[in-house]
């Protein structure tokens, strides 16, 4: 159960990338280049001494993350308002960009002189601790879900949650409500990306043993397109979402011993992701399903 | 229509040409290299692109082109080795992208399913299945090497190599444009995507329409998938569709969903494609650069085309909107 | 003609027709419907009657639930519209079936070439051309068939359509309100070539939910009301005091009021002032050429014209969703040329838009959560210490007081708004914008679709707005609606304001000529 939450941590996350762009009428499927460059930051800034920021050191390193996601997210949000170049196509082109930079930069520039085959480990000022001995569940599973409540609070309560809604509902009843729509477009991305980068921030201060990157980056690989399937099962929203990261943390956990034990590849967990979020898409299924559901 | 798609394509060659001479006195890298590479890049880009801006011209939209070209990949080398032939094994792949094609087409107008979410989903199955079928079928998860037998033999034209597939490729852009522009079905199709209900009520049947594009979209695309392993690269590897799915669809989208045009723009990301190798054994480059940055070339350039000619392009009134006339 | 009255066999029978929807909605319980040759069969009803979906199952559009249709006696089934068409039925829609982007002679080809055989071939564009000017001039029409379809006037369009219609060889035409989006010039032109149509032997059927027009065209009305046949009559026998009552039924006629506006609305300074417009289109044409209006004080200026001669841009400009490319709107004195619509709200002016389901609602939303569009940003929706949060408390206190001062049929606040009937929605939508308090109110068709209790409430605000001291600027295609609400009336034709009428000097032929382009002397 620890080890299944551990694997929730992040998707919870990314999760609420994919969801807060459905929610706007977006389809940002950029959590995954997001990922990777929080990740970096946190390597970057945890990697880094600042003794003299003590314990703020971990607050540093996942707002750096955060920036960092958001940053990246803001390229495709600009080329979508100011160009009209669909989201689909700008994030996947930067998930690649996004890939090849991190490669380059965790096995040149912050790789670990020791073990080549790793960046640099986070300082112990930066790490979350395991909250239950002998696995690898940390105090960061708190960020996640404090990072959705936060959001459902955003989404269901504020002004720009009611507008992002809005906005999803229909561009000509946004405007006609008042609604700046270049504006809540830009946001909406950029709170995608802030999710995300927290997310890559997590899997490197808060995933022991190694509270690295592999230069493979085999550890912080897939998430952001888990988060697809994620949000579609806990219906784009926050706290459907946390649920659905445990079911998914769940999967993934057993689709890892599936491969220990009975020499099954977890790479059909992956394939199971892609065929739930198939069947997913088809509103009918959904409406069957409630009804089940309620029953 | 056809006149000036002769001219754009002549303007993209020399444009090319131009850069490809720039490159060769800047770099010193070898031009007919560089042109073999590029036009074996431009293929699976081309034969995809063009099914899907057939595809697009009726209002579907498949985005699970980078999944289509993953699996029928597999299939194709697979029905390779087991019947000896590669042409076999690029019809087979061509089929299996037909086949999958055809069942999101069914699912989506008779299911009413999200066409976004659906092929997104296919694209992330394959994700996990592409490594699974490497593994289960030749035991490695990772590399995959067919026989020497199976590949496709390039033609050579006084020492220039250029694939078959390409010289289909490319027939099948010129095809694709004439049907849409001067046969009754390129009416139907575009009518498909226009106004759907103009069709019907013309006595037409528009969800028929709506499952012949994406079929022959599939099929294009399940033919240029198996190109990859059994032409292009020679080998199959875990990750070795690395976005071009989604390149297809910048061509498509470049192009103002144009069959012709898309042809033009696989060129250039053909080319983005195929520099990043050349330059990475270019001496004085490979040393300055990092070998990383190289391969991420083809992505930035891709956007940096797409963001130039997106604007202010039209899509069709009913582009991925379901027709159901209750 | 005159033996078109039943004692021949019919052409077309339909037995017992039923038809559900499947969202579950009963439009047809069971109808009985004959045609005959060479008739025109006027089919009457209110808005939901089931007019339309009756002669879509006639031609392919919809199966029936139950019910059976015998041609010449015969039992028939249409799977789909082309086994109509094979058999000789066209049904032109109300808003055309023709691909926009398309020529006259592309969409002809449409027709032309069906079947799996001429799949790959090549289009006959010699072959259409030559087919369509020949039936074009036996016709005695004039279409133009190397023009885009989108670029051509409506009452073109119409043409193109019928046009199309006996291409393939059509002998029964159905036509749904065929005249709503003409001139009345344009509706006579239309009428006389129907009537010919018929002499030669075609059957033609016009829905239609205008009495006038009924008895102007038609040689037999068949009256529909809630999916039933109200009843039938021969055209000469019927009076309109008849038809209207099989066509409202047991309801109350709504009475014409004539609104006689005896305050001196003209004086003092304009409440809105609207200076040398000029609006493009989605295309970059200009669309408003040039508009000059003044909106006074308790009154209400009805803006007549036929559909897409520049008036939803000319709301849409003033309301800040479109920008002005020249000219300056003035409202109260502040200047709202090209501000956003928050501010123009905030600054009096409300708008009750024509599509409604795609501008004022959002469907999707839950009612109360539709109560606060365009009021997101209102601190007295917010909470009190929090500054942007929504206190949705109050918000649903308000959707509460709404409903019901407003006698909105809602089963609950959590519904989404999509449950809501037409009529409801219109309701909710009035009932918000009007929570806003403005002084100008914008209203754009604001009867359409709606049933006649609906239709009747809704006229009765703005009434009251009016009488209350509002400028209501009234922009309708229904020259009824225009003509029982208005204090004056402002005529567009082509992106310009042909003239200003007050109520007394309005007469129905002048404004009609003036729809038509044609200056009033």
């Amino acid at each position: 159960m620890a080890e299944t939450l551990s694997y929730s941590m992040p998707l919870a996350l990314t999760g609420l990338t994919f969801a807060i762009g459905i929610r706007t009428g977006l389809f940002n499927i950029g959590s995954e280049g997001q990922v990777y460059m929080g990740a970096l930051a946190a390597v970057a800034i945890g990697s880094a001494s600042l003794s003299y920021a003590g314990h703020a050191h971990i607050a540093l390193t996942l707002i750096g993350s955060a920036l960092i996601g958001m940053l990246w997210a803001l390229i495709p949000a600009l080329l979508k308002v100011y160009r009209g170049v669909h989201e689909v196509l700008s994030t996947i082109m930067l998930n690649w960009t996004a890939y090849y930079i991190t490669m380059y930069i965790s096995s040149q520039v912050l790789v670990d002189p020791a073990r080549p085959e790793k960046t640099l480990s986070v300082l112990e000022s930066s790490r979350f601790s395991t909250i239950v001995p002998g696995t690898t569940l940390t105090g960061g599973i708190f960020i996640s879900i404090a990072t959705a409540l936060a959001y459902y609070f955003l989404i269901s309560r504020s002004v720009l949650g009611y507008e992002i809604s809005l906005l999803g509902s229909g561009i000509d009843v946004a405007r006609y409500a008042g609604v700046n729509v270049r504006k809540i477009m830009i946001y909406s991305f950029l709170l995608g990306g802030i999710a995300s980068g927290i997310a890559g921030g997590l899997l490197v201060i808060a995933r022991p043993p190694t509270y690295a990157i592999y230069g493979t980056l085999g550890n912080i690989w897939g998430y952001g397109f888990e988060g697809i399937g994620v949000a579609l099962i806990g219906r784009n929203n926050p706290i459907g979402i946390i649920l659905a990261s445990i079911l998914y943390g769940g999967i993934k956990n057993g689709g890892r011993f599936m491969e220990y034990y009975a020499g099954i590849d977890s790479d059909l967990v992956k394939a199971i992701n892609g065929l739930i979020v198939i069947s997913l898409s088809m509103p009918e299924l959904f409406r069957i399903l409630g009804r089940l559901v309620r029953r | 229509m056809m006149i000036r798609g002769i001219v754009r394509i002549s303007i993209y060659v020399a444009i090319l040409s131009a850069i490809l001479i720039l490159l060769q006195e800047l770099l010193g890298t070898d031009p007919k290299a560089l042109i073999q590479t590029t036009l074996l890049a431009m293929t699976p880009l081309a034969l995809a692109a063009a099914g899907e801006a057939l595809n697009q011209r009726a209002g579907m939209v498949n985005i699970g082109i980078e999944g289509i070209f993953a699996i029928s990949a597999i299939a194709g080398v697979y029905m390779a080795e087991v019947l000896g032939n590669g042409y076999l094994g690029l019809l087979f792949g061509g089929l299996v992208g037909a086949l999958i094609g055809f069942i999101m087409a069914v699912v989506s107008i008779y299911g009413k399913a999200d066409q976004i979410i659906m092929g997104m989903g296919l694209n992330i199955a394959a994700m996990g299945i592409t490594p699974f079928l490497l593994r289960a079928i030749w035991g490695f998860p990772g590399l995959h090497l067919p026989p020497k037998e199976v590949l496709i033999q390039r033609l050579d034209i006084y020492g220039f190599q250029i694939s078959i597939v390409t010289i289909a490729a490319i027939v099948i852009a010129i095809a694709l444009h004439i049907i849409l522009h001067k046969t009754y079905l390129g009416l139907w199709i575009k009518a498909a995507g226009e106004a759907p209900e103009a069709l019907d009520a013309a006595g037409h049947n528009v969800n028929m329409i709506r499952m012949i594009t994406p079929t022959i979209g599939g099929f294009l695309a399940g033919l240029g998938g198996a190109f990859m392993p059994l032409d292009f690269f020679g080998s199959i590897t875990k990750e070795f569709t690395a976005g071009r799915g989604f390149i297809a669809l910048a061509c498509v989208i470049s192009s103002n969903l144009e069959p012709m045009g898309s042809l033009g723009f696989a060129l250039i990301f053909g080319l983005a494609d195929a520099l990043a190798p050349v330059i990475a054994i270019t001496p004085g480059v490979k040393e300055s650069v990092p070998y990383q940055f190289i391969l991420a070339l083809p992505y930035i350039v891709t956007l940096a085309v797409v963001a130039i000619a997106v604007k202010g392009r039209k899509l069709p009134r009913a582009l991925g909107i379901p027709y159901s006339r209750e | 003609m005159d033996d078109s009255g039943g004692r021949d066999r019919p052409y077309i029978s339909m037995r017992g027709i039923v038809k559900i929807y499947p969202d579950g909605t009963l439009a047809l319980r069971g109808v009985d419907l004959d045609i005959y040759r060479g008739e025109i069969l006027g089919l009457l009803g209110e808005n939901g009657a089931g007019k339309t979906t009756l002669m879509k199952i006639l031609s392919g559009f919809l199966r029936p639930t139950r019910g059976l249709i015998y041609i010449d006696g015969k039992e028939v089934r249409f799977r789909d519209p082309s086994d109509a068409i094979n058999r000789g039925i066209y049904m032109v829609h109300q808003h055309f079936s023709l691909v926009p982007s398309f020529t006259v002679l592309e969409n002809l080809c449409l027709v032309h070439g069906r079947g799996f055989l001429t799949t790959l071939k090549g289009l006959d564009l010699d072959i259409v051309r030559e087919k369509a000017k020949k039936l074009l001039s036996v016709l005695g029409l004039d279409v133009p068939l190397d023009i885009p379809v989108e670029n051509l006037p409506v009452g073109v369009r119409q043409r193109a359509e019928i046009l199309k219609a006996l291409f393939i060889g059509a002998n029964v035409l159905i036509l749904d309100e065929p005249t709503s989006l003409l001139t009345p010039y344009e509706a006579k032109e239309l009428f006389r070539f129907i009537k010919e149509l018929a002499q030669k032997g075609a059957a033609v059927i016009f829905i239609t939910h205008r009495i006038r027009e009924v008895i102007e065209v038609t040689d037999r009305v068949v009256v529909l009301r809630r999916g039933l046949v109200a009843g039938e009559m021969i055209t000469r026998s019927a009076t309109p005091e008849k038809l209207s009552e099989l066509m409202v039924g047991g309801e109350a006629i709504v009475r014409r009021e004539i609104a006689t506006s005896e305050r001196n609305i003209l004086a003092g300074k304009p409440i809105l002032s609207v200076r040398g417009l000029v609006v493009l289109d989605d295309l970059g044409r200009p669309v408003v050429k040039g508009v000059d209006l003044d909106l006074f004080q308790g009154e209400i200026l009805g803006i007549a014209g036929v559909e897409g001669n520049g008036q939803s841009e000319l709301v849409e400009a003033i309301t800040g969703l479109r920008s002005v490319l020249k000219g300056s709107v003035i409202l109260n004195g502040v200047d709202i040329t090209n501000k956003t619509p928050s501010y123009i709200y905030k600054h009096g002016l409300i708008h009750i838009p024509s599509d409604r389901d795609r501008l004022a609602l959002a469907l999707d939303m839950k009612i109360y959560e539709n109560v606060l569009i365009g009021l997101q940003r209102n601190p007295a929706y917010h909470h009190n210490i929090i500054p942007r949060i929504i206190n949705w408390d109050t918000v649903k206190k308000a959707a509460r007081e709404l409903i019901k001062r407003f006698s909105i049929t809602a089963e609950s606040l959590d519904a989404k708004a999509r449950a809501l009937s037409g009529g409801n929605r219109q309701r909710l939508v009035i009932a918000r914008e009007l929570s806003k308090g403005a002084k100008v109110v914008i209203a754009s068709n604001p009867t359409r679709g709606l049933d006649i209790a609906s239709t009747s409430y809704v006229r009765t605000i703005l009434r009251e707005l009016r009488d209350r001291g509002a400028g209501v600027l009234l922009v309708s295609s229904d020259l009824d609606e225009i003509l029982e609400l208005s204090d004056r009336i402002a005529v567009i034709y082509d992106g310009k304001i042909l003239g200003i009428l007050s109520r007394e000097e309005a007469k129905r032929v002048d404004i009609g000529l003036m729809m038509g382009g044609v200056q009033a002397s």
